[in-house]
């Protein structure tokens, strides 16, 4: 059995936000939803400061603080590290949510549909649609909706019903292809490395045995399947500077 | 029923149901009708949640949406499982240490903890986005491993269970007394009382039964608010909540709340059922020391805790405690503080001086109130908006009136089911010699 494990390298990341990007269009999340989220962060006083980018996806921890929370098993981690929801069986109590220290989950405050308008766009527009398909609102990858692995559960993948709880796949559905999660392949700078960590020869295993790396949040006992490579894990001095629009408007 | 036959069973109904059963006064009927309409305007606001979702209350995600996701809805959760404390521990000073003077509100007492337990299940569900997938999921996926298993199980299961029957129990002697009389709800208490005829060898059985039955539910009461203790306290990702004192916090500051009361609600009832007799100055002064002792140790357990996260004053518990002590939250944290304190300091005069005033312990009962209400907010939100281990930027939380409103309509709620049960059964246990 294959453990997956994704590998962040802190110097390369130039903080461009095209992994958000990717992880939006793959998973067709809602407005104001991360599940891949990039602080642009700043440390020091003017003029000594120092900026610095950390992708945070969900950190799918061996030691899951959410799973065990979780009252009724929606939330659960497969044997190949990937942590995963069953939106059909989150009954909303958002346990999850205050567990986790790393502020990974969204839950769907609202009618997700009506969210994927609320990006002022018009999508009747001729030079829109051109572009769309006229597909737009609300374009849904099929695979979404699959059962996946040896469970054959659904893993919350783009389910966005209201009143669950959702987050970060690492892409189950291209992983279980044998493809890399969408952000992985979209990183312009190769600052995202995703494979099975067991296996020495893979991407992620090469990469991590020639670079010392930390994980965050370590002290906690999560032990996290994302592992950061190079830069320094956040300080109390780290302030975020510049961040998209996260209000979801009722 | 004849129209003759009406005002002479109207007569004997009068002479037969102690403390006002069955005969609706102008200001019960003022009363009904204002909580009526305070729970319609609640049920009204929780509709609107319920067919728009979440988005319509104050609530938002943790993390880069900078919100609170649980809000007012776990923290009167909270409040009102805490509440229900009062019952079992009046029960148990009665029946495991004979404390005959609290005999007379023992049952206000089984009551508030029924009412109050059915309270916090329903402000949990309120809290769920579907609450009927909720009621399926836990029976058929249930994991004991969740803190919030204990609530679903240990307190709104066995702990409401356990309590309903205590009531019952408790109850059957008054109702074989009053199915002996002609009366509106004769029928009713016949089938209460289910053959019970307050014979010695019935009466030596019901106070074993209770005795066993106080002592089987005391280690159930401090499991149960334990494990709400727990749904905070074993959360080592958000600081402040994370610490072993929070479960046992957690169960005094439900005794103090749920005393408090417990003594509003007796003084109401002694007022409203005119039954200053059996109702004493003492039985006050009892609950008042027991309160005085309760609110002590937490204020004790306060000080240590503030002390803790102060003097060790890691990076985030700084914030969090900065949040608390001067800043967003001070007002609420010193508001509560200062309610606690001149609660005691109330309560200490009195005992003191040895003179207890219904008047002064009431207003003790309703401060501590105050203060548990705002420490259970302070519990839940703070740690959400400024306690975030990544570099998010400082949240905030602010419950609308959709919050306020569910929530209302709850007290509302608890308020009609006390009083509709005012006025068919007698609230107060009726004297030995009747």
């Amino acid at each position: 059995m294959a453990k997956y494990a994704m590998a962040v390298d802190l110097d390369r990341c130039q903080g461009c936000r095209g992994c958000m990007e990717a992880c939006k269009i793959e998973n067709n999340t809602p407005q104001a939803v991360f599940w891949m989220y990039v602080f642009r962060t700043e440390t020091g006083e003017y003029p000594d400061t120092k900026m610095s980018f950390l992708p945070r996806p969900c950190q799918h921890c061996n030691n899951p603080p959410c799973v065990k929370v979780c009252p009724v098993g929606a939330r659960f981690r497969r044997e190949d590290g990937i942590v995963l929801t069953d939106p059909e069986r989150c009954i909303g109590c958002r346990y999850c949510e205050v567990a986790c220290p790393y502020g990974v989950n969204y839950y769907n405050w609202r009618k997700p549909d009506a969210a994927f308008g609320a990006y002022d766009m018009d999508y009747s527009d001729p030079d829109v649609a051109a572009v769309t398909g006229g597909v737009i609102p609300s374009y849904k990858n099929p695979d979404l909706d699959l059962l996946q692995g040896d469970e054959q559960r659904l893993t919350a993948g783009g389910a966005h019903s209201v009143g669950v709880m959702e987050k970060c796949t690492f892409c189950v559905h291209r992983v279980d292809k044998g493809l890399n999660p969408a952000c992985v392949d979209v990183c312009p700078v190769h600052a995202l490395h995703f494979g099975d960590i067991e296996d020495p020869e893979s991407p992620v295993s090469v990469y991590l045995r020639e670079r010392s790396s930390f994980k965050l949040l370590d002290e906690l006992g999560t032990d996290p399947s994302v592992i950061y490579v190079g830069g320094a894990p956040p300080g109390s001095e780290t302030r975020e500077i510049e961040r998209p629009l996260t209000e979801v408007r009722s | 029923m004849t129209t003759e036959a009406m005002p002479q069973r109207e007569h004997t109904q009068d002479a037969a149901l102690p403390q006002g059963i069955g005969r609706l006064t102008p200001g019960w009927i003022v009363f009904f009708a204002a909580m009526a309409a305070v729970t319609a305007i609640g049920m009204y606001a929780y509709f609107l949640q319920v067919t728009n979702g979440l988005i319509v209350t104050g609530m938002r995600g943790l993390g880069t949406m900078l919100g609170a996701t649980w809000g007012l809805y776990v923290a009167y959760y909270v409040y009102f499982i805490g509440v229900s404390f009062a019952g079992i521990t009046v029960a148990a000073l009665i029946r495991i240490f004979r404390i005959t003077k609290l005999e007379p509100v023992a049952r206000i007492g089984e009551l508030l903890t029924v009412v109050s337990l059915i309270l916090g299940a329903l402000a949990i569900m309120a809290d769920l986005e579907k609450p009927w997938r909720a009621v399926v999921n836990l029976i058929q996926y249930g994991r004991p491993q969740s803190p919030f298993f204990g609530t679903f199980t240990m307190v709104i299961a066995g702990y409401l269970f356990a309590s309903l029957i205590y009531l019952y129990v408790t109850s059957r002697r008054d109702a074989a007394i009053l199915a002996e009389q002609p009366s509106r709800f004769q029928k009713l208490y016949r089938i209460l009382a289910a053959g019970y005829e307050d014979t010695p060898s019935q009466r030596i059985i019901d106070r074993r039964a209770t005795f066993w039955l106080a002592l089987a539910i005391i280690p159930l009461l401090v499991i149960a608010h334990s494990t709400v203790g727990f749904v905070f306290g074993l959360q080592v990702g958000r600081p402040g909540w994370f610490g072993a004192l929070q479960a046992p916090g957690f169960v005094v500051l439900a005794g103090v709340s749920g005393i408090g009361n417990l003594i509003m609600l007796a003084a109401i009832v002694r007022w409203a059922t005119n039954t200053r007799d059996r109702i004493t100055v003492d039985a006050f002064a009892w609950l008042a020391k027991l309160l005085l002792g309760l609110l002590i140790t937490y204020l004790y357990f306060t000080v240590v805790e503030v002390l803790t996260v102060t003097y060790q004053a890691g990076e985030v518990e700084r914030t969090l405690s900065d949040a608390l002590l001067t800043g967003t939250y001070a007002w609420i944290f010193w508001g509560a503080i200062v309610s606690l304190i001149s609660a005691a300091v109330l309560l200490i005069w009195q005992a003191v001086t040895r003179k207890w005033s219904i008047g002064l312990i009431f207003a003790a009962g309703a401060l501590v109130n105050v203060g548990a209400v705002a420490k259970r907010y302070l519990i839940v939100v703070p740690s959400q908006t400024h306690a975030q281990l990544l570099p998010y930027p400082t949240g905030s939380y602010t419950p609308n009136w959709i919050e306020w409103a569910v929530v209302l309509g709850l007290f509302a709620l608890g308020a009609l089911m006390i009083g509709v049960f005012m006025k068919v059964f007698p609230i107060v246990p009726l004297e030995e010699a009747e």
